[in-house]
């Protein structure tokens, strides 16, 4: 047998040896069906505060587009207080009016990114909040007028009619797609799921001991990474225990992730993102907090692929729609894309433990697309341009994230 | 021995994972189909007979408004009803054809958006001319659809339908919506034979913008959207899981729902196999290219025949419904259903196969619906 014979017969033995090897699972830990988890008979699983801001959320981009919705109701949505800061009451749901929770105290307010950034975490709420005025002072008088380039007003989108600013964009989409990265996204991956906030305190010592929070089942540690959980599967839509059934139950990063399983490129996304956060939950019961950060290593990659493949798509997609002139079609993917784009700056890159994408790398990316007149003027180099800068950052391409 | 099989193993897995799988969408077909030939077939023979015949019969339909309002009577209701069936059918035979100036002003969305929404007609009618039909929220109150609810359902008999539309706010916003189908028409037909058509037919080249491919992804589109979906699929709650009687097209009438899907499905077919707008000629179309393709080619299958064959199922199931889609699928939805996958089994042939074949890439997706 030649030497080459022997290294290419050793190469085969070893590739199959490596293939056959499972997944890296300590064998102690036992990750369950379905995310279920009880202590002396009681649920230790708990996210309300996750639940209240997505339906708090809904109901204000749905009110984005109810014409008679006036600038304080909507602000007061966002924030849950009036101007001067006492009790609001501006939900259809009793029960979020109860809520002392809101979206806007919970926008770009993660530990890891913005405790010692709060002037960036600022300049974010208030970006939010001034879209949301936008919408009241540009766009809600224009109601009946048709767009135009520097004139807000209607467009068609196939047989619908979108409301857009002067620019094209459309500042409910903004909103909405917004804080899918700036609260959900951030919350998520530089908030709950960081070693900052599950190991704060005596956090470790009091999971190791099982010693509950006052009146709760559960640790902090265990809350904690369930406050991650709630606002990828924790909408009111959703079935949390076997989340899978039930994706698209809400207008955020829960149906963004059904798009992207939807897409045969991605299919399995899902499944892995739900996987890890069972079983990273199945290893804090279990007190082991290596195997813990490795899952939460695994949703942080996989959540910020989620939002870059939809910046990328809505990119694409509304290139294709401009370059038909399809204008209606392709200012409401631009919007989409825009509210993508803006979240791009919460995604979470594992490899450096940083933000993939720094601050004036993402509002360069805005302001080509709101430069001049906006979507009207915005030609197709650009947005693939800025699709390739953004999916170079990731393992896909463009083109797979396109469709 | 040993030594020999795995170095076979070993080679066969590297060669299988080097190999790379040609390119989708990239035809390796001979073409040599005369697309020129075939556009200017479609553009004389088909697309300008059909507007100018729906254009005749909107022009009969304005004559009809006014006989009627000069004597409103159940007979001279009657035959202005009549004249709106002819002109909304002979509109089913240019729906496909939103492209060029068609597809500028929208005029599908102009003519044809249903369910139309009486409130919003009604707002229009008593807002003191303070209307603009040009504004995509205003789709549902104008076209056939909002003349189907004046003419049939704005009151529970003729007689108080004709109090109704007899008011004379009702019947300027009878008129203007009449007029405003002629006048988008006539600006959609001139422009065809002023320009668009020599545009159209040598634009004959094979691309992304060539006449050729831009017609077979209009077509294709209205078939998806328009016939399949529209006219039979959301009504039966292919997509929500529930029946829609609110979508049926012509539900205010009722009885003309077969009728109006019959008509589109047949000028897909004549369209597709070059049969002329008056019947007595055939000319090269989508039929004859995909059989051109599949001889000189010799491949396996000839899509023409196969969407055929699968369109005459279509029509057979279709030939079983009632005249009143409303009263089907409330009674048998399943029969509505049928009709649904009958029609969806040729997309598959049409948007994968046909594409394909003729290197045509399609230039629309499915919106995501948010």
């Amino acid at each position: 047998m030649s030497k080459t014979y022997q290294f290419l017969l050793l190469s085969l033995i070893l590739l199959l040896i490596t293939s056959c090897e499972g997944p890296d699972t300590p064998i102690n830990i036992e990750n369950p069906v379905s995310y279920e988890f009880v202590r002396n008979g009681e649920s230790t699983v708990s996210f309300g505060g996750q639940t209240d801001r997505i339906s708090m959320g809904q109901e204000l981009i749905e009110a984005m587009l109810n014409f008679e919705t006036t600038e304080s109701d909507l602000l007061e949505m966002y924030s849950n207080q009036t101007a001067s800061g006492d009790d609001a009451n501006p939900y259809s749901s009793a029960a979020l009016n109860e809520s002392t929770k809101s979206v806007k105290s919970k926008v770009a307010a993660s530990e890891d990114f913005f405790s010692s950034n709060t002037v960036e975490s600022a300049k974010i709420k208030a970006d939010i909040e001034s879209w949301i005025i936008a919408q009241v002072i540009e766009v809600f008088p224009n109601q009946n007028q048709l767009a135009a380039p520097g004139i807000a007003g209607q467009i068609a989108d196939g047989s619908s009619a979108r409301y857009v600013n002067g620019q094209g964009l459309e500042y409910n989409q903004a909103v909405n797609k917004s804080l899918i990265g700036a609260l959900m996204v951030d919350q998520m991956l530089n908030n709950y799921l960081g070693t900052a906030v599950l190991d704060a305190a005596d956090n470790i010592i009091n999971n190791d001991e099982e010693m509950v929070e006052d009146g709760q089942a559960y640790t902090s540690m265990e809350h904690k990474w369930d406050e991650a959980f709630g606002y990828i599967f924790g909408g009111e839509g959703n079935d949390y225990s076997n989340p899978l059934t039930t994706l698209g139950g809400d207008s955020f990063l829960n149906k963004y992730l059904l798009r992207v399983e939807d897409d045969a490129d991605f299919t399995g996304i899902a499944s892995d993102i739900f996987e890890a956060l069972k079983f990273g939950r199945a290893a804090i019961v279990a007190k082991d907090y290596d195997v813990r950060d490795a899952q939460a290593d695994i949703i942080k990659d996989k959540v910020s692929e989620v939002i870059a493949i939809r910046a990328v798509y809505y990119l694409q997609q509304g290139k294709i729609a401009l370059e038909n002139n399809d204008f209606g079609a392709g200012f409401h993917d631009l919007s989409e894309g825009f509210g993508f784009i803006y979240s791009l700056r919460f995604l979470r890159d594992t490899n450096n433990n940083s933000a993939y994408f720094g601050e004036e790398e993402v509002s360069s990316f805005i302001d080509q697309l709101t430069n001049g007149n906006g979507f009207w003027d915005v030609d197709s180099a650009t947005l693939d341009q800025m699709s390739e800068a953004i999916a170079a950052k990731f393992e896909f391409t463009v083109a797979q994230a396109a469709n | 021995m040993l030594k020999k099989v795995y170095f076979i193993l070993l080679t066969v897995i590297l060669i299988a994972s080097c190999v790379e799988t040609p390119g989708e969408g990239t035809s390796m077909l001979t073409d040599n189909f005369d697309r020129k030939e075939m556009l200017e077939f479609w553009a004389e023979e088909i697309i300008l007979p059909a507007f100018s015949n729906y254009q005749d019969y909107l022009t009969s339909l304005s004559d009809q408004a006014t006989v009627f309002y000069s004597d409103p009577s159940l007979n001279s209701l009657e035959s202005f009803r009549s004249s709106w069936l002819e002109a909304y059918l002979a509109w089913q035979e240019v729906s496909m054809f939103e492209i060029g100036k068609a597809e500028e002003i929208g005029l599908r969305n102009f003519t044809n958006i249903y369910p139309a929404d009486p409130e919003l007609i009604f707002d229009n009618i008593n807002s003191g001319n303070n209307f603009n039909l040009d504004l995509p929220s205003n789709f549902p109150a104008q076209g056939f659809p909002a003349l189907d609810y004046l003419l049939f359902g704005s009151a529970d008999t003729d007689l108080n339908i004709i109090d109704v539309i007899n008011t004379p706010e009702t019947m300027e916003y009878v008129v203007t919506l009449i007029d405003r189908l002629n006048t988008l028409t006539s600006e959609v037909q001139s422009d065809w034979e002023l320009s668009f058509k020599d545009e159209f037919i040598n634009n004959s080249g094979s691309s992304g913008t060539a006449s050729t491919d831009k017609m077979v992804n209009d077509f294709l589109f209205y078939y998806e959207k328009f016939l399949r979906a529209a006219k039979v699929g959301m009504p039966a709650g292919v997509f929500s899981g529930n029946i829609e009687t609110n979508l049926v097209e012509g539900k205010y009438s009722g009885v003309y729902s077969k009728q109006l899907l019959q008509r589109g499905f047949s000028s897909v077919q004549d369209f597709f196999n070059g049969v002329s707008f008056d019947g007595q000629a055939t000319g090269n179309s989508l039929s004859q290219y995909l059989t051109d393709i599949h001889i000189s080619n010799n491949t396996d299958f000839d899509f023409s025949e196969s969407i055929n064959v699968q369109w005459d199922v279509a029509t057979e199931s279709i030939s079983d419904l009632q005249d009143n889609f409303q009263n089907q699928i409330i009674e048998d939805n399943n029969k509505m259903l049928t009709v649904y996958d009958e029609l969806n089994k040729a997309v598959r042939i049409l948007k994968v196969d046909m594409m394909q074949a003729l290197n045509i890439q399609v230039d629309f997706v499915d919106a995501d619906g948010d």
